[in-house]
């Protein structure tokens, strides 16, 4: 890293000393992966394996489009597949902000660079690492299967270029659009839930996939008939326009992707030349907005109980919606606890008793409560004297779960008996969701206080480093825990179903659940109390990691 | 009970693996002063503050803040103390005014003198036009403004404030200044660590310097500068770091050749 830095310090001014910047950056580009790779041996270990699961990925579609060769439909495939690369490259830079350094222009703001020589390093930089070898290999098999003659095959060595070179440039271009929301807060908090955007897209594909293996790759036809005029899509449509003898229309096509490719240079140029020549504006305040929220905020309070634990309540709510980490474990496990029981109902495979999911998922919250707070515990620490003080603390954060967990379970059990018309059976799946979240809340209270640990802020860890061993301890130990304590509800829910007496006293299990869960809540609550009060310097000690 | 003592720290050690942060403190910070905890960075002022205020445990030693033992009668000292801590976040996802409200609440004062108070603070902080934005908006000075209303919300006999000023742009340094100054005229005590020396002479009225864990001096402002010039040039002596000319390898540097 040192060195490549020095060398861009000590070459003073390139373009007036008429050298060129670009193997400076690319080597700076090099250093910089190298330096990333060097800091830890878990982070090298991780880099390979992602590197080389990447590759085999590739590998295996190359050899896949090769064998594909001569397919009916394969000039649709590989078109819409340029394209759907094409768009992973637009978008990975909004999710992935911090990925290359030397993407950021506003570090090399302080050195004499002039735009145009810039833009050229900076693209050469980027086809250095995983993603451009990824996309080379992608392209290949796509521009190989398509490509027959000659012609074909001189041609798929310009469109492989310009392919390459338009992803590359379009990655750039959004990021640079977007180098200030990137940098901003709001950005930040974007990335830390682009992990869901990305799991809501995977299954968004896997739909589509299922839909078109049933009615098959024809439907794809005439979406490409379009998409083969997009660039850089247009290039590949191109070598399978040659291999079809269409030479003007290869013309037109090859035309085409490479006028996308200055334009996008052109518009990454002008906003590099803006983002490095106006000020960062980011800190400064802006105009007043006064009494925005002060309705909302006055309504919330109202509604909630007065003294600690309302103050509590509030505050843990507010959080689900504004944290970004809080928000994401939230919308994974209400999702979670909707798809597998209702989906699983929907394809007929399903059982009632799924729709425990719902509560176990969301009893999952309970866990690591002060770890969530992150080193902010401190200003709770401070207020909690005896283990009176931390009972309320934590029976105000169980409450404020409950105000979600409670309806959404019960909705979600309903939900789920509608579709299977398995309506006898409800109160006793009721009973069994209220006592399992009653022993979650308990365990969760109770390892909050013994086994706390920190959630890094950035990034899309939930666990400091060091610490996975003991949020592992937390949690399957929790979750096992959990499930003995709500044993005696599960027995008697077993004993309904086998006896012969059963389905008429099954009903008895939805109150004997309910009161169940809050019993064991309670006990919950009062064993991890005092543990909590006694331990306050420690707990904070193990937050403050992130 | 009756002492003229705010906080007395006894025998105070805490260790880190093999380091050792604070090494044997005995120290006693009168009542109703001014009070500046001084040493360079790593000297173990934060861990001090810390255990001090029973944010972290010490190895050994004792604390009473008040009369009180940090560790045993917790309900009394942590009513009486406020803190603004550094390198600890804020709960930062709300607004400056929700926070204060959270922390006043927390703290079980009623919700109407909560909000009374909260006004007050927030305007004479000047963040009124910013006490409905998210704390993480907030820059530097904002933060430890907002973090110094939630310490005094519930008007506590002592203040510790860790590197108060750090960070902070002139002007709301001058705002902090003025509402501490304030604060102490009314008897009340403070005690805030830094390593900007003229701020310290100019602020406090009793200092103790802090060097590698230990205490170096304490007393009165006149009584540590002794016979030197400035606080800045006997805090230079007590920590050892005389005689170390900066600068004289660096003959190319400024004018001459580039």
């Amino acid at each position: 890293m040192s060195t490549a830095a020095n060398t861009a310090v000590n070459t003073t001014s390139p373009s007036a000393a008429g050298g060129s910047i670009t193997p400076v950056v690319v080597r700076l580009k090099l250093s910089l992966l190298r330096g990333g790779l060097r800091r830890s041996g878990g982070r090298r270990a991780a880099y390979i394996a992602s590197a080389v699961v990447a590759l085999l990925f590739a590998v295996s579609q190359l050899l896949g489009m090769i064998l594909l060769r001569g397919h009916a439909h394969i000039a649709s495939v590989t078109v819409l597949g340029t394209a759907v690369l094409a768009l992973g490259w637009a978008v990975m830079p909004l999710f992935f902000p911090s990925g290359d350094e030397t993407l950021d222009p506003t570090r090399l703001v302080m050195l004499p660079l002039r735009p145009q020589p810039l833009v050229r390093a900076l693209l050469a930089a980027s086809l250095v690492g995983i993603g451009p070898l990824f996309t080379v290999l992608l392209l290949t098999g796509c521009v190989i299967s398509v490509a027959h003659g000659a012609a074909a095959y001189a041609v798929a060595v310009l469109a492989l270029l310009l392919a390459l070179l338009v992803c590359v440039a379009l990655a750039r271009a959004v990021a640079a659009a977007n180098t200030r929301l990137l940098t901003s807060r709001k950005g930040r908090d974007l990335a830390v839930l682009s992990g869901l955007v990305i799991a809501i897209g995977a299954q968004l594909v896997n739909f589509g996939m299922q839909r078109l293996g049933s009615s098959g790759l024809g439907r794809l036809d005439p979406v490409a008939d379009v998409v083969r005029w997009v660039p850089p899509a247009s290039a590949v449509g191109a070598v399978d326009s040659v291999s079809d003898g269409s030479y003007g229309v290869a013309v037109a096509q090859l035309a085409l992707t490479a006028a996308a490719l200055a334009a996008l240079l052109t518009m990454w140029a002008r906003t590099l030349t803006r983002l490095m020549t106006s000020p960062d504006a980011s800190t400064l305040q802006p105009a007043d907005t006064a009494a925005r929220d002060r309705s909302r905020t006055g309504g919330l309070t109202r509604l909630l109980p007065s003294g600690r634990t309302g103050t509590v309540m509030e505050r843990s709510l507010r959080y689900v919606w504004r944290d970004p980490k809080t928000k994401a474990a939230w919308v994974t496990s209400l999702a979670i606890g909707l798809i597998v029981p209702v989906f699983n109902a929907l394809q007929g495979t399903g059982s009632l008793y799924f729709a425990c999911f719902a509560a176990g998922m969301l009893g999952i919250q309970m866990y690591n409560q002060f770890g969530q707070d992150t080193s902010a515990f401190w200003m709770v620490a401070l207020t909690i004297s005896t283990p009176r003080d931390a009972y309320l603390e934590l029976r105000g954060r169980a409450l404020a779960l409950l105000v979600v967990t409670l309806p959404y379970a019960t909705l979600v059990t309903v939900v789920t008996t509608a579709l299977l018309g398995d309506w006898p059976r409800l109160p006793e799946v009721l009973g069994l969701s209220f006592s399992l979240l009653g022993a979650m809340l308990a365990t969760g209270a109770w390892t909050s206080a013994r086994f706390p640990y920190s959630i890094p802020q950035e990034g899309h860890k939930n666990v400091a480093p060091g610490q996975a061993g003991l949020a592992w301890i937390a949690i399957a130990g929790g979750m096992v825990s959990a499930a003995l304590l709500s044993s005696p509800v599960i027995a008697l829910a077993i004993w309904a179903n086998v006896s012969a007496t059963g389905d008429t006293w099954s009903w008895l299990l939805l109150p004997a659940g309910a009161a169940y869960g809050a019993a064991i809540t309670y006990a919950g609550l009062r064993l991890a109390a005092p543990r909590t009060a006694a331990r306050l310097p420690e707990i904070l000690t193990s937050v403050s990691k992130g | 009970m009756v002492s003229n003592s705010a906080v007395r720290v006894q025998g105070l050690w805490k260790r880190f693996g093999q380091q050792v942060a604070v090494a044997g403190i005995d120290l006693e910070l009168p009542a109703g002063k001014f009070i500046g905890l001084v040493g360079p960075n790593g000297a173990g002022k934060t861990t001090t503050l810390s255990m001090v205020t029973g944010l972290l445990r010490p190895d050994q030693g004792t604390v009473e803040v008040v009369g009180h033992d940090v560790w045993r009668d917790p309900v009394a000292v942590k009513a009486r103390i406020g803190v603004l801590p550094e390198g600890l976040r804020l709960f930062e996802r709300l607004s400056g005014r929700e926070l204060l409200s959270y922390s006043g609440r927390l703290r079980g004062l009623p919700g109407a003198e909560v909000d009374r108070r909260a006004t007050q603070l927030l305007d004479v902080l000047d963040l009124s036009g910013a006490q409905h934005k998210l704390v993480v908006d907030y820059s530097t000075g904002m933060r430890k403004k907002i973090g110094l209303a939630c310490a005094l919300l519930h008007n506590p006999e002592v203040l510790f404030l860790d590197e108060p000023f750090e960070g902070v742009d002139p002007v709301s340094a001058q705002t902090i200044r003025g509402v501490l100054e304030r604060y102490t005229a009314s008897g009340a005590t403070v005690v805030f660590s830094s390593h900007v020396m003229e701020l310290v002479e100019s602020l406090c009225d009793w200092v103790a310097v802090m060097a590698a864990g230990r205490i170096r001096a304490h007393g009165t402002l006149a009584e540590v500068r002794g016979q030197a010039p400035s606080l800045q040039r006997a805090f230079l002596e007590l920590v050892g770091a005389q005689g170390r000319e900066a600068g004289s390898d660096l003959d190319w540097l400024g004018g001459g050749t580039r």
